[in-house]
């Protein structure tokens, strides 16, 4: 649960500083669980990314 | 051990009140970057499995080589080019294909390396795709006569970038088209915009090249003669200079957060469309607005859109629903993500026009940005209340959305001239009462009964009335020549003096009445039209209820107000048993 003062944490990994060739290493955990999540709020919002959304 | 990206507390108070400082901005960036890699790590795996004998899949690998290279070498080269909206658009694409079973554009890395590479003067040598002749390096612009082929080794070093046969070039020539550099053979450079104001400056690609941005409803200009572009550049100066000057507080988080501007190709001169997407974050599309102070406007608007994407990319506002609602800005239903996406960019707006109304000078632009402010900041308070009725906000997405409010709430205070605000409450309502009408369905068995009642004389008491419930496109309720002149009436004054000169041609006695003030003829001639039609008529019941309510306190006005669909039915199912019943006894009998 989040409280009002707490900062809010993300779903999303704090990539930036991990060289690249080390993301592999990383990927049956953090990444593997953060990617199917992102996923599935994809899929959740409705959104077409392959035809972006016109409009609000 | 790695960790994730957290956001402040009072960088989400300051978002959810519609603000965000440049901090907060590249906040939201760092983000997108660490997004992109992730999605770029789930890529990598997919073409990991796919065999190394496709090119696409060696230029994949070789990109991902050079990226780690470049990496090492050049961290914010690197930071720059994962960052990209081209690199989130493209792997949001890569993740659909593979969804759908189709191969992925792997070889599109390739090139986003080199384009990083050449930044960062990291030596390397490698082929990429070539499409139509061409080979475009993300960010930077594109090589183009290469003919027919479908690859092209590229080799490059601190000094010079070579391609293939073709030609080679200084690095630091390789750079977006600002209108000052030496031309180089068979290289476009992205055409930029660099508006300057106050001295602070804005820096913005005009992207025309990369097919993973040319995604929206209208199509990407693909070229932009030199005619355009200038008066491209110049729309976005002058608009600079409105936001710089007049709306500090999106001016800079609009420089830090917008990158690109993708110019769209409107259908005709008055086709003004614009989008983003969370795909692309920092990339605004539009057509080429009319005037600098609506190019300002779409980036406020646009820009509330990014900033929302980017704080639902770290937490997630609202909960998975089917659920429907009304939003008074669109003719359909919205889901609660679009409702909470259209009123935090209309925040935005009435901020924008809060401001713009004062600064003015043209009578006509006076009144358009006063209706504009009227009509935007009036909707925030029912929007955020039918958002909280939902239920479906997070813990997160409801202390957002009462802020909103509470910034909502704020400009209520702010005084408007009578008639500007009796324009807007005419516009507010015909597009809520034909919403009403176009897409709340009434059980069919209800309105039997009660026709059957009403025409056996029957008395109404103690029969329950049906709930509406939200259902697309219901009936058919088309868009009316009276709904554009209201909405003319202040986006286009002269024009629509010139219509009331000429006596309003194409509107019904009733709808001429309507306009001109005159709501109590109004309510008498649209009740003489429907009685006497043998078909129920939409827009006349719609501009019943719009003159019915203008009247002000009058008995039919509760029956109007939520209860129009149920009566239309009721009407529709007695005039198909021939009988044609008066509107406003009927009003009365349903009560």
């Amino acid at each position: 649960m989040t409280l009002p003062d707490q900062a809010l944490k993300a779903a999303i990994p704090d990539l930036r500083n991990v060289p690249l060739d080390r993301l592999a290493e990383l990927g049956d955990s953090v990444l593997a669980e953060s990617i199917a999540l992102y996923r599935q709020r994809l899929l959740d919002s409705g959104v077409p990314v392959y035809r972006f959304n016109s409009g609000i | 051990m790695i960790t994730t990206h957290q956001l402040p507390e009072e960088a989400f108070t300051a978002l959810a009140r519609g603000d965000g400082d440049p901090a907060v901005v590249r906040h939201l960036s760092d983000v997108q970057r660490s997004k992109h890699l992730m999605l770029l790590h789930d890529i990598a795996a997919g073409a990991e499995g796919a065999g190394p004998g496709s090119p696409e899949i060696a230029a994949f690998r070789a990109g991902w080589e050079l990226l780690v290279k470049v990496q090492e070498a050049d961290p914010d080269a690197f930071a720059w080019v994962s960052g990209l909206p081209h690199i989130g658009a493209w792997a949001h694409d890569c993740l659909e294909r593979k969804d759908r079973g189709l191969l992925p554009d792997l070889g599109y890395l390739a090139a986003a390396a080199v384009a990083a590479a050449v930044r960062a003067g990291v030596q390397f040598e490698l082929d990429v795709p070539v499409k139509d002749g061409r080979v475009l390096l993300p960010g930077l612009g594109y090589f183009h006569g290469l003919g027919a082929g479908s690859r092209v080794r590229l080799r490059g070093d601190a000094e010079r970038l070579t391609v293939g046969a073709l030609t080679e070039a200084p690095r630091t020539a390789l750079v977006p088209d600002g209108g000052s550099g030496d031309p180089v053979q068979h290289w476009q450079g992205t055409h930029a915009a660099r508006a300057v104001a106050d001295g602070r400056t804005w820096t913005v690609l005009l992207e025309t090249g990369d097919r993973y941005l040319d995604r929206f409803a209208l199509p990407m200009s693909a070229a932009l003669t030199a005619k355009e572009v200038t008066s491209w550049q110049e729309c976005i100066q002058s608009a600079w200079e409105v936001l710089v000057r007049h709306h500090g507080w999106a001016a800079g988080s609009i420089a830090a957060g917008v990158s690109v501007i993708i110019p769209l190709t409107a259908h005709g001169d008055t086709d003004l469309d614009s989008a983003t997407t969370p795909a692309a974050f920092g990339a605004i599309a539009t057509s080429l607005p009319p005037d600098p102070v609506i190019m300002a406007e779409i980036l406020v608007h646009e820009f509330q859109h990014l900033k929302l994407c980017g704080l639902e990319d770290i937490a997630p506002l609202t909960e998975p629903s089917d659920e429907r609602v009304y939003a008074p800005w669109r003719p359909d239903p919205r889901p609660v993500g679009g409702l909470l996406q259209g009123v935090y960019a209309h925040l935005g707006m009435a901020r924008f026009w809060a401001a713009q109304r004062h600064l003015e000078t043209d009578p006509d632009d006076i009144l358009r940005a006063q209706v504009m402010f009227e009509r935007w900041r009036s909707m925030i308070e029912p929007v955020t209340a039918t958002l909280l009725r939902t239920g479906r906000l997070t813990q997160p997405g409801a202390r957002f959305v009462a802020l909103l409010r509470d910034q909502g709430q704020r400009l209520e205070s702010e005084v408007v001239p009578a008639d500007v605000s009796a324009v807007a409450r005419k516009v507010a309502l015909d597009h809520r009462l034909t919403w009403q009408l176009r897409h709340t369905a009434i059980d069919a068995t209800a309105v039997t009964d009660l026709a059957t009642a009403y025409q056996a004389g029957e008395p109404r008491s103690g029969r329950l009335l049906p709930e509406g419930r939200i259902e697309e496109d219901t009936r058919t309720v088309d868009p009316t020549t009276r709904s554009r002149l209201l909405n003319m009436r202040f986006l286009e004054p002269r024009r629509y003096s010139e219509l009331s000169d000429a006596g309003l041609p194409g509107l019904s006695a009733a709808d001429r009445l309507l306009l001109s003030g005159q709501a109590s003829r109004a309510v008498r001639a649209y009740r003489d039209q429907i009685s006497a039609a043998p078909e129920p008529l939409a827009e006349a019941w719609t501009g019943l209820a719009l003159a019915i309510h203008l009247l002000g306190q009058t008995p039919f006005l509760p029956a109007f107000d939520t209860g129009l669909p149920l009566m239309f039915d009721v009407h529709a199912c007695l005039a198909a048993r021939g009988i044609r019943s008066d509107p406003l006894e009927l009003a009365s009998w349903l009560g």
